[in-house]
């Protein structure tokens, strides 16, 4: 969730409730204040019916205040002291099939006038009041749902305004590259805090480009220097093994220290032709059909796919030309198809190789089970079994990112699945 | 036949002399590029091994003024760099063909050896040993005077061991000769081993036994 979402959405929440309190406290305050005011008024319509009743007048006779009812009657002995205020509800009198209820507020009494007792019940209508009370919280309630909108509105504009270089600084960091040696600049902005947060940064970026730099200059460094040595040792091993006159146990040892060393070669120009596509090398470029440099690689590699007795099953679905380096395309697919001859089957594996529009892949059955795909492309990432350097897939992986490809690989049924969207 | 090579690297220079001189060439070296036009313009050679990073500048000059002046001479171009613009440079002005460091001094003798045989070189075209005769235009081989049916690999190898007589040829280098960069592969020195084991079916049939010894866990050597 956006962070000026979630912040808009508490603001609003906390409104919706503040307004909604205000608007239940007023209703309240103006409930009593109209009972107090309508309790007062019984109160006067008491007096006047006492002293009337005291003058001898005819309770009937008594006009009450407006909107009020008043009952009379004699009783016996007097048995309630002092005023008893009820309120009820009851339907309308006029039009008892509606559904607009009546509130009554009452005061009954009794007094003791000249020796009679008389019980007076004084019938006040609330509906009115109430009615001016609803109308009020209507009006209310309007105001605020207006007021909240506004609020969000605002507070929506507002923050984005006071958010902006935040989420600027956030776009710059999100497309930085460490690779492109880029200086990020930021908007400037008057908030402490993100001025501070532009800065360190800033810094960060600067940090780890340069560190950056200097681990890639010193690991091109390291194989270009290593070069060298490694041809002396390998030359002068391959003479000293020219002598004849070794026991087993120096030949042993001669052809174990030749083998690492080979290795060692071999890891070595690994590495240089990866930072050789890192360093963007390889721009030349001819025009290339796909199905043809298929075709070509098989041939090459005829010798192990019959040792294995692999089938190969051709499926080119279509003719496709690229504009690419003939030697990267080489090295791609030299690594997708010895990969799949060598992971294969003993016997009778087999090798499906499909061109499409937009896209090619290679599958084969192996013996190896699903490959933990999380590092699968990263380099020395190798299967223990194969010793292999470990430097394939990478390879594949820097070739199909210098060409803005897309490689996935898949396992399904045992059969392992290299796709390359191009 | 003489061969010049052109290499700053004291230690491959000694190594690559001795190793073609072992091979039967004749080999004088230099450090810098002056002193390597100075020798050509002094001696006929038949090849040139030329490093391209010189301590006075590009081997590619020197290769330059060879094809000007001496079209005759073959150039092998050796480069550290594994550059291809190295490579495409120098074939471009005429190298014959080039190698990348590091190499397999038999690469190298069997490199050297294509080169001169394809520039017609002692006006022979075959490598002849007592009773075999492999005929590098034709690509056939002749053993006790009946053709051997070879396969291409088969005869790949052969010519590869028999331009590199009495040297032991590691596996590595045989698989890499044939296969390039695709010798990466657990199975190519079975590959290797079993080619060898046909070869050397063949030739014993032919009545020709020791041509092809195997030293146990190194690799093999031609002629004994």
């Amino acid at each position: 969730m956006k962070l000026l979402t979630k912040s808009n959405i508490y603001t609003t929440i906390t409104t919706v409730l503040l307004f909604a309190m205000g608007i239940f406290i007023v209703y309240q305050v103006i409930m009593i204040r109209l009972d107090s005011e309508v309790d007062e008024q019984l109160l006067s319509t008491k007096e006047k019916i006492v002293k009337g009743l005291s003058d001898g007048i005819s309770p009937n006779e008594y006009l009450a205040n407006i909107g009020q009812k008043i009952y009379v009657r004699k009783i016996e002995t007097q048995t309630i002291f002092g005023n008893q205020f009820i309120e009820y509800i009851e339907k309308d009198p006029k039009d008892p099939s509606s559904d607009g209820d009546i509130t009554q507020r009452e005061l009954l009494f009794q007094t003791a006038v000249n020796g009679n007792v008389y019980e007076v019940t004084i019938c006040n209508s609330l509906t009115e009041g109430k009615k001016i009370g609803d109308y009020i919280a209507v009006v209310v309630l309007i105001f605020m749902v207006i007021s909240v909108i506004i609020l969000f509105l605002l507070n929506r504009l507002i923050s984005a305004f006071i958010w902006s270089p935040f989420y600027d600084t956030l776009t710059k960091i999100k497309t930085w590259n460490i690779k492109k040696n880029e200086v990020l600049n930021f908007k400037t902005t008057d908030i402490d805090e993100f001025h501070l947060l532009n800065d360190t940064v800033k810094d960060l970026t600067h940090q780890i480009q340069a560190d950056y730099h200097n681990l890639k200059e010193f690991t091109e460094n390291v194989s270009h220097e290593a070069q060298t040595p490694l041809s002396i040792i390998s030359t002068k091993l391959e003479l000293l093994m020219q002598q004849d006159n070794y026991n087993d146990k120096q030949n042993k040892l001669l052809v174990q220290i030749y083998n690492a060393t080979q290795r060692m070669h071999k890891l070595n120009e690994g590495l240089i032709l990866l930072t050789r596509i890192e360093n963007k090398q390889f721009v030349e470029t001819s025009t290339i059909e796909l199905t043809h440099a298929f075709d070509e690689k098989i041939e090459v590699l005829e010798d192990f796919i019959e040792a294995k007795q692999i089938t190969i099953e051709k499926h080119y679905n279509k003719q496709i030309t690229k504009e690419v380096n003939p030697i990267l395309l080489t090295i791609l697919l030299n690594n997708l198809c010895i990969n799949a001859i060598k992971y294969n089957l003993e016997e009778g594996g087999i090798i499906r190789i499909t061109v499409d529009e937009d896209s090619f892949s290679v599958e084969n059955t192996s013996y190896i089970d699903k490959i933990n795909r999380q590092f699968l492309f990263d380099r020395f990432n190798k299967n223990s079994i194969s010793g292999s350097l470990g430097l394939g897939l990478s390879l594949i992986k820097k070739i199909v990112d210098f060409y803005n490809w897309q490689v996935t690989y898949s396992h399904k049924d045992g059969i392992h699945k290299f796709k390359i969207y191009m | 036949m003489r061969i010049l090579i052109i290499e700053d690297e004291k230690s491959l220079r000694e190594d690559v002399v001795d190793y073609l001189t072992e091979n039967g060439y004749k080999c004088d070296f230099a450090t810098t590029i002056k002193s390597a036009l100075q020798k050509l313009s002094d001696v006929v050679y038949s090849c040139a091994l030329v490093d391209v990073g010189l301590p006075d500048g590009s081997g590619i000059e020197i290769v330059e003024h060879i094809k000007k002046n001496n079209p005759e001479m073959g150039v092998i171009i050796v480069t550290a760099k594994n550059a291809l613009e190295d490579k495409l440079q120098g074939l471009k002005i005429g190298a014959d063909d080039y190698l990348t460091k590091p190499f397999h001094l038999s690469e190298l003798s069997a490199r050297v050896y294509s080169v001169l045989r394809r520039r017609n070189f002692g006006g022979k075209n075959s490598l002849v040993f007592d009773g075999l005769e492999i005929d590098t235009t034709e690509k056939k081989v002749i053993a006790n005077g009946t053709q051997l049916q070879l396969t291409k690999k088969e005869y790949e190898i052969l010519v590869y061991l028999a331009s590199n007589p009495t040297h032991l040829i590691t596996k590595e280098a045989l698989a890499d000769a044939i296969w390039g960069d695709k010798a990466d592969m657990a199975t190519s020195f079975d590959f290797v081993y079993s080619q060898i084991k046909n070869l050397k079916k063949k030739l014993n049939e032919a009545d020709l036994k020791n041509y092809i010894k195997v030293v146990y866990g190194m690799g093999y050597k031609f002629k004994d």
